[in-house]
């Protein structure tokens, strides 16, 4: 019995373990520092990329077009490859606004995945208090919407962000094709559902 | 003096632009766009779309081109910078994106046959529908411009406003999708060949 509690803590003990700690990070610092993501952060830039959507089996493409309009202050637009306008974003601060969406999606699980997705992805700042390394990766965290998220970073680019929740990654983008401020391969993977977000840049 | 010297010159020089036709003249349009409509068996063409939203420093420019089979057969491949091509045929929408195939009956859509219905009718200019659109008539130097406005309300939340240019034979210039935010598709057609047999192949998925 005692044996089978100790395991049974062992377990919980484990299966509780931070992301950090199951991932083998090491524990680096406990300053604040600033994080920053370049990827759609110049306002003279268009950023045009074509998109393709999978939903479980369902498959949507089209061009996604992100461009900063100023400091805090971003426009996310989806339309098909014909021009017609799926949604129109706005993200200025932490508040989010809909220009037009389509009937067909406008849905609040819809509109909170897609919030948060190009959120996180838009973000040019962020407040990490913890770093970390792993081999030649230096890993900053992260809280954006009360959740974890971590920024990896290889020779001072950024490669890849996480969004973890008990020790488990949800949303993963990774960055490819990266130059120092601009990414021409985007990939938001979901992790808990079938729904990912590919951007190559036009 | 010198102010209203430029203020007529600016007025005219507008008017020149764009001057509101007769009726008679509208009516000859109307005339001439549908009679080479219905003797138009097949088109093909290439095209330039420019993607106008308010906020961009640049239009986001795509090309490809167009194949139109009688009577509502229609393909268009962008070839440029994608590859993505859409194939409207019978009740039938077939993708190609990037060489991944994927289809959607559009039978049972309203909103798809819509579509379909009006992409034939603007790429031949024939969309002299009074009972969909308000229509007005333009004089745009050596060519007519064509105003469609959605009558239906659930239709006019997406589209303002079609325009087309038509050169002085009726052959159809240009097409413009204006949004009720007033951004717009403009899609300028060029190489235009009307009936000559296209191959089956083109429109083969």
């Amino acid at each position: 019995m005692r044996f089978l509690l100790i395991s049974l803590f062992c377990f919980a003990l484990t299966s509780c373990a931070s992301y950090s700690k199951k991932n083998d990070f090491v524990s680096k610092s406990e300053n604040e520092i600033q994080i920053r993501n370049p990827y759609f952060a110049y306002s003279n830039k268009d950023y045009v990329y074509k998109a393709n959507l999978t939903f479980y089996k369902k498959k949507f493409s089209g061009i996604i077009i992100v461009k900063k309009i100023a400091d805090h202050n971003h426009r996310v637009v989806y339309t098909t490859e014909m021009g017609n306008k799926i949604f129109d974003f706005s993200f200025i601060g932490d508040d989010f606004t809909i220009n037009h969406i389509i009937p067909e999606i406008d849905k609040k699980i819809i509109l909170n995945t897609f919030q948060k997705d190009f959120y996180t992805l838009i973000k040019e700042y962020a407040l990490s208090e913890h770093t970390f390394t792993k081999q030649d990766l230096h890993i900053k965290k992260s809280q954006l919407w009360n959740e974890n998220h971590y920024y990896f970073f290889k020779n001072q680019q950024l490669l890849k962000i996480v969004r973890e929740s008990g020790g488990k990654e949800k949303v993963v983008y990774d960055f490819s094709g990266t130059s120092k401020h601009t990414s021409k391969n985007i990939l938001i993977t979901h992790k808990n559902i079938k729904f990912n977000i590919k951007l190559k840049a036009l | 003096m010198r102010n209203l010297f430029l203020f007529l010159l600016i007025t005219t020089t507008c008017l020149n632009a764009q001057t509101k036709m007769s009726s008679q003249e509208a009516s000859a349009l109307r005339a001439l766009v549908k009679k080479q409509a219905n003797i138009t068996k097949t088109i093909s063409s290439d095209f330039i779309q420019y993607k106008h939203l308010d906020f961009l420093d640049n239009d986001i420019t795509s090309k490809g081109k167009l194949a139109f089979k009688s009577p509502n057969t229609v393909k268009w491949e962008y070839t440029a910078p994608f590859k993505y091509t859409v194939l409207f045929k019978e009740e039938t929408l077939f993708i190609n994106n990037e060489g991944e195939k994927s289809n959607v009956d559009i039978g049972s859509s309203k909103v798809f046959k819509q579509l379909n219905t009006l992409i034939t009718s603007s790429i031949k200019g024939d969309m002299f529908a009074d009972d969909i659109f308000d229509i007005s008539y333009y004089k745009k130097d050596a060519n007519s411009e064509v105003h469609f406005m959605p009558t239906d309300k659930q239709f006019s939340e997406f589209m303002k406003r079609f325009e087309i240019i038509f050169n002085s034979k009726g052959d159809v210039l240009e097409v413009k999708m204006v949004e009720p935010t007033d951004d717009y598709t403009r899609i300028i057609f060029s190489n235009r060949i009307v009936n000559k047999n296209i191959p089956d192949a083109v429109f083969a998925h």
